[in-house]
């Protein structure tokens, strides 16, 4: 469709906009669970333009944050190991352990490769067998299916220099520990649209059936989280609370199912630590049995123990949408981009990070 | 201290660090100013970088144009005309002498376009993997052609702020060719900006001009903000777009503002001279797209912010650390 003057994109979101003000009034708390549209939202400067008694929180769809300390330092032990090439996505380089951080080992001369999928860290194993190639694995259904095929391909391949530390999560049961809570009284979520394209929308039902949340699946344009908001805004208004997907470009009802097939082929449910949550229940892929010799975790005998966050830092609370991210004692000024503590100020995704980056630390210095 | 990160060379926040503690040691050299060249007494201007790109060919250029352009357009942006250059080649054990060669026909071909002279140079071969493949190092040195000299000490409350061409591009192509993307039409926009700035020299409302390299657009307007403790407001609407160079950013989750140009000029000029810069610029094939997107303003001292394609509004900030390395 050609953009006429009285129908530009600005055009159509300032009338959704209008139409958000007038359907919200009451004070409603939505979560926007993924990191993309975290972002996507900060850099289209959508806060601008939501009305006042719309609170958006960022939920823990970012993979790097959500990823447990011990989780890091597994990685960065990882990294020290004699004949390991750790390859890993870019965001996760910089993610502080309790003492360092894989880039830092990068300096140090560890061999630690950033790389943009799974199977860039195959082709490393393929072409330096005198070295043995671990991927750390974070993410969400979106990149499990990725992971899980590499790792079918690896024992076709027959490959033995290939592992994978796995830190795979499933966002369906992050959700359901975030509607039981009863600090975070949530009444929307902007549910995740890449995440969804693989689950399709049958996961989320218990969100308004059990909790009575009201639940959008929306892309990742302006236009379409401006959307996404004002049909969460209408269910809540009318009480007719459903599963509504606005991504119908991508999600289908049913998800991917041959995406599923690769990941439960590959991978089980097992309890996982979530950053700022703790234990959550089945919400872990871990490698199956069959495939325990690409598991980087028992192949190598890396211990996953507990270890408290950095002190005073509130990832934790921000990831629940408790706090905004300013409202951390360490935000912009002992943690910032350059030096940062928690994770949500490490990754481009990470809410902290955005705040920042966005608004300079505190509200948006364009708003009146 | 700690050691060294790429981000230290990224050309944002980490690298401005550094750049103060090495100053620190230089306390009785006050010339740096920290624009993109330096002023010498006599009306000369001189610049220095190295040059690391990694693949050494992309689409649209290779490190031998680079290295001639990079040092050259850090003097024309400050109004002076590039004359001399000196440069040095660090190549590691094994480099095809032809490929070399081929760079250095690259290099001779823009410096012939403009008639700079290589006056002197150095070279050194290191054993292998002691330097990757191949490392330029230009010095130009140039002639100052405008009074008052350009700097952002010039910037004043509603000055244009405008762009020669969309910006990132040269940042897109590498990362394209570094990551295997194939993507129909992708260019670097690595080209010499003298030809076309000098044409707008003689515009008196011309306060300054940066070349938006590491770092991008987004930064060098973060730094005129800073520096002039001004503030700047741009509309995404009237920035140039280059499809093939945004849908690379959009793939890999870059700002297209943070993405380094090779031949992409931000140009402050006031209110009065902005429509005839623009007009100038746009006769030269690398300034077709240029435009005004923006405006000095009082407001948000020290920040530049965006009204973005949707309406909403949103700070820019210098990116942090590494997006990309050795893409220069």
């Amino acid at each position: 469709m050609q953009d006429t003057p009285s129908n530009t994109p600005r055009e159509r979101i300032a009338k959704l906009s209008r139409a958000l003000d007038r359907i919200v009034d009451r004070r409603i708390k939505v979560m926007e669970v993924c990191g993309t549209h975290t972002v996507s939202i900060f850099r289209q400067g959508l806060r601008s333009l939501l009305p006042a008694s719309l609170e958006l929180v960022s939920g823990p769809g970012c993979p790097v944050c959500v990823t447990d300390q011990a989780e890091i330092d597994a990685a960065v032990s990882l990294a020290r190991m004699e004949g390991i090439t750790v390859a890993t996505y870019g965001d996760m380089i910089k993610v502080p352990g309790s003492g360092t951080s894989l880039l830092e080992e990068r300096s140090r001369g560890m061999d630690v490769r950033v790389v943009t999928s799974a199977d860039q860290a195959l082709s490393l194993a393929r072409n330096c067998r005198d070295r043995t190639v671990v991927l750390i694995a974070v993410g969400f259904e979106t990149t499990a299916p990725a992971t899980a095929s590499v790792i079918l391909d690896a024992r076709s391949e027959g490959l033995e220099n290939f592992l994978v530390l796995d830190l795979h999560k499933s966002v369906p049961p992050a959700l359901k520990t975030l509607a039981s809570d009863p600090l975070v009284k949530l009444d929307a979520f902007l549910l995740p649209g890449h995440v969804s394209v693989i689950t399709g929308l049958t996961p989320y039902r218990f969100l308004p059936e059990e909790h009575g949340i009201a639940c959008a699946v929306a892309g990742f344009e302006a236009e379409e989280i401006m959307i996404g908001l004002l049909e969460t805004a209408r269910q809540v208004k009318t009480g007719r609370l459903a599963v509504a997907s606005l991504y119908s470009r991508a999600v289908r009802p049913e998800g991917n199912p041959a995406a599923r097939a690769v990941i439960e082929k590959v991978f089980t449910y097992a309890d996982a630590p979530w950053r700022g949550l703790g234990i959550i229940p089945s919400s872990g892929y871990v490698i199956r049995e069959e495939f325990a010799q690409f598991d980087a975790l028992k192949r190598l005998d890396i211990p996953l123990s507990a270890v408290p966050p950095p002190e005073g830092c509130l990832c934790g609370e921000v990831l629940r949408g408790l706090i905004e991210p300013p409202s951390c004692p360490l935000f912009g000024c002992e943690c910032t981009p350059n030096h940062p503590v928690g994770p949500c100020m490490v990754s481009t995704e990470g809410s902290c990070a955005a705040f920042l980056k966005f608004h300079q630390g505190g509200d948006n210095p364009w708003e009146d | 201290m700690g050691g060294l990160t790429i981000g230290h060379g990224a050309g944002g926040r980490l690298t401005e660090e550094l750049i103060s503690l090495i100053l620190d040691r230089f306390r009785k050299t006050p010339l740096a100013d920290r624009e993109d060249c330096a002023l010498l007494p006599g009306g000369l201007a001189v610049t220095i970088d190295g040059y690391t790109v990694s693949p050494l060919s992309f689409q649209g250029g290779d490190i031998g144009k680079l290295s001639v352009c990079g040092s050259a357009n850090d003097l024309a942006v400050r109004g002076a005309r590039p004359l001399f250059l000196a440069l040095g080649v660090i190549a590691e054990e094994g480099f095809p002498l032809e490929d070399l060669l081929v760079y250095m026909e690259s290099a001779s071909l823009i410096c012939d376009s403009m008639d700079i002279a290589l006056v002197t140079g150095d070279s050194k071969v290191v054993p292998r993997g002691q330097a990757d493949e191949l490392f330029l190092t230009t010095c130009a040195i140039g002639k100052i052609e405008r009074e008052p000299v350009l700097g952002v000490d010039n910037l004043k409350h509603g000055d244009s702020i405008l762009v020669t061409c969309p910006p990132g591009m040269h940042g897109a192509a590498i990362a394209a060719a570094r990551y295997g993307l194939k993507v129909h039409g992708l260019a670097s926009d690595c080209a010499p900006l003298w030809p076309m700035v000098e044409k707008v020299l003689p515009l008196k409302g011309l306060r300054c001009m940066r070349d938006c390299t590491r770092g991008g657009l987004g930064t060098v307007l973060c730094e005129w903000a800073e520096a002039s403790g001004l503030g700047i407001e741009i509309e995404e609407e009237k920035v140039p777009r280059d499809e093939p160079s945004l849908s690379v950013c959009e793939l890999l989750g870059f700002d297209p503002l943070h993405m380094a140009g090779e031949g992409c000029a931000a140009v402050a000029v006031s209110a009065e001279d902005a429509e005839k810069a623009v007009a100038i610029l746009r006769q030269h094939p690398s300034g077709e797209m240029a435009s005004i997107i923006g405006k000095v303003t009082e407001k948000h001292p020290r920040l530049v912010g965006i009204h973005t394609i949707s309406g909403g509004t949103r700070l820019v900030d210098k990116p942090v650390g590494e997006l990309l390395p050795r893409i220069c």
